[in-house]
């Protein structure tokens, strides 16, 4: 059972893992008539994914022009919300988009789709089983390897996802390290479309995309997030592991961290979002803070290109994150290569590398490097608390004067004195988030 | 904190659920053999223990005689291999489409 089950022992291309990376690139190569393996160690298509809940459609159209009617999209998002949490209060502000850019889906069933339309395509696919190995000889890979089982292949796709075990043994990466890692963890809460639609105010197609700051974490660096499903809410929390770690070290968090996302569920703003729901699902996931730091050298080696998560090709600027496109995109750019391999005498390194040059001009790379610095300010433990206090200390100065009103001045300058900001730092601090998120 | 002691019938999910009732929404095919295997000798010298907090699944539990590690419950994100100080964590994928099954996410 750990092996391979009877296949042709030799392929054009075998896609490691059947996320959106692998999958797209499965989907485009089977199209151009590429011999493909697709290979997962679910049982079934998409039941290892989990994600926050939003993914950005243009660069996926770029692949799968009618993902806009057929694929499983449970919302559009029309409405942007970020939220300053302190204790009971909370700060928020709401922004109604015009154009429909990203859509809240279940991972599991956009893959499951993805994955088909690769299968009907006509790439092999195969489910319940692990690769222990990408095979390499002569400093070229070769295939790939499970248990006993070795299958040959011209060209591998490495699309395992944010765990890079195969790459790692490979020796192409480090051992994973909580630098440049998150924890992300999920609920999922049935309510009802229409509970939905009147508690958020949305027409039946929309939906809402909600970013969460503050103390909702516990001071650890991170932040929550929500997001409306057709209906269901996902709801959950991210957490900057080498912060996390730290803060246990210092004795500053010494609960479970089902406990936050319980807390979360439970904070009085936004408990009547679900009110008696009940939980559908509990999940956990990792993710990339830091892409730059965690990309491989290359994203091209000798018969191996790398896409997806595995890439570090993930945008998290704070407030928005973007990987599901990436992967597809990072997909396309797999295949195209592999096409334009065979159409210039061969799957040498030589023509292989047209993935990493491609890779490094895309959009991808370009908005990865323009945000580095997001994640680092953003994980800011002093900044990310005292910012959102400061905000909240300047509202309750404002609004919550039972006979006096400060002026909106002194209310900012009250806040700024008693969280020991001076109004410079606060303007260059200001200017550096805003320069990089 | 309330000090009532009439306490009204709650409804089950009107208060934090615990962990394993959490739990209970999840799939899982569990496999027989674990895929992860921790190096108990390791766990002796370390201090910080962040496993007990970070692992969404729990799977960490601080006894008496220290980290009691059990895998069933695991819902595969890898943090425990990526927080441990000690590097004291083996940690593998499940074979054969065993483990946790995500219907929805």
């Amino acid at each position: 059972m750990n092996g391979l089950p009877d296949l042709p022992t030799k392929f054009d291309v075998i896609i490691v893992g059947a996320g959106p990376s692998g999958s797209s690139a499965a989907y485009l190569l089977a199209k151009k008539g590429f011999k493909v393996l697709l290979i997962e160690r679910g049982r079934g298509l998409g039941d290892k994914n989990l994600y926050g809940g939003r993914v950005y459609a243009p660069p996926i159209r770029e692949v799968w022009p009618q993902l806009d009617k057929e694929a499983p999209i449970q919302r559009w998002v029309t409405k942007e919300r970020i939220s300053m949490v302190q204790g009971d209060k909370a700060i928020t502000f709401e922004y109604k988009a015009e154009k429909k850019i990203s859509f809240v889906s279940y991972l599991t069933q956009l893959t499951q789709w993805m994955s088909k339309k690769a299968e009907d395509a006509g790439a092999l696919f195969v489910t319940e089983v692990t690769i222990d190995e990408i095979v390499m000889k002569d400093g070229k890979a070769v295939g790939v390897r499970s248990g006993p089982d070795f299958i040959e292949a011209d060209v591998v796709v490495d699309a395992e996802g944010v765990n890079r075990l195969l790459l790692e043994r490979l020796g192409i990466v480090e051992r994973l390290k909580p630098d440049n890692i998150a924890l992300g963890v999920k609920e999922i809460l049935k309510v009802g479309a229409n509970n939905i639609e009147s508690s958020f105010n949305l027409n039946p197609d929309e939906g809402v995309a909600w970013v969460i700051m503050g103390d909702i974490t516990k001071g650890l660096p991170g932040g929550g997030f929500i997001y409306t499903n057709k209906d269901s809410i996902s709801m959950g929390l991210v957490l900057h592991l080498k912060h996390s770690i730290d803060f246990i070290q210092n004795g500053k968090f010494d609960e479970h961290v089902s406990k936050l996302i319980e807390e979360f569920r439970f904070h009085p703003y936004f408990k009547p979002y679900w009110k008696d729901a009940i939980i559908s699902e509990y999940g956990a996931h990792l993710t990339i803070e830091g892409a730059t730091h965690f990309m491989p050298q290359k994203f091209a080696y000798p018969g191996l290109l790398i896409v997806g998560d595995a890439a570090g090709l993930l945008l998290s600027t704070g407030y928005t994150f973007r990987g599901v496109d990436y992967a597809v995109y990072s997909g396309k750019l797999a295949a195209e290569a592999v096409e334009f391999a065979r159409n210039n005498g061969g799957f040498t390194y030589e023509n292989l590398q047209i993935y990493d040059k491609n890779v490094r001009s895309s959009f991808m790379y370009n908005e990865l490097f323009k945000h580095r610095g997001a994640e680092q300010l953003m994980n800011d433990p002093i900044l990310m608390s005292k910012y959102p206090s400061i905000l909240i200390k300047v509202m309750e100065k404002m609004f919550e004067g039972e006979y006096k009103q400060e002026t909106v001045y002194d209310a900012l300058m009250q806040a700024l004195k008693e969280e020991k900001v001076g109004p410079f730092d606060l303007i260059s601090q200001a200017f550096g988030l805003v320069k990089s998120i | 904190m309330s000090t009532s002691t009439q306490s009204s019938e709650k409804k089950k999910e009107e208060k934090p659920m615990k962990l394993e009732d959490i739990l209970q929404s999840d799939i899982w095919n569990v496999d027989e053999d674990p895929h992860i295997i921790v190096d108990y000798n390791k766990c002796g010298n370390c201090k910080t223990k962040p496993c007990v907090y970070l692992c969404p699944a729990g799977c960490y539990v601080l006894s008496d005689n220290g980290i009691v590690f059990s895998y069933e419950g695991c819902v595969e994100c890898g943090t425990c291999r990526v927080i441990c100080p000690l590097e004291a964590i083996t940690w593998n994928y499940p074979k054969s489409g065993k483990g946790i099954f995500y219907r929805f996410t």
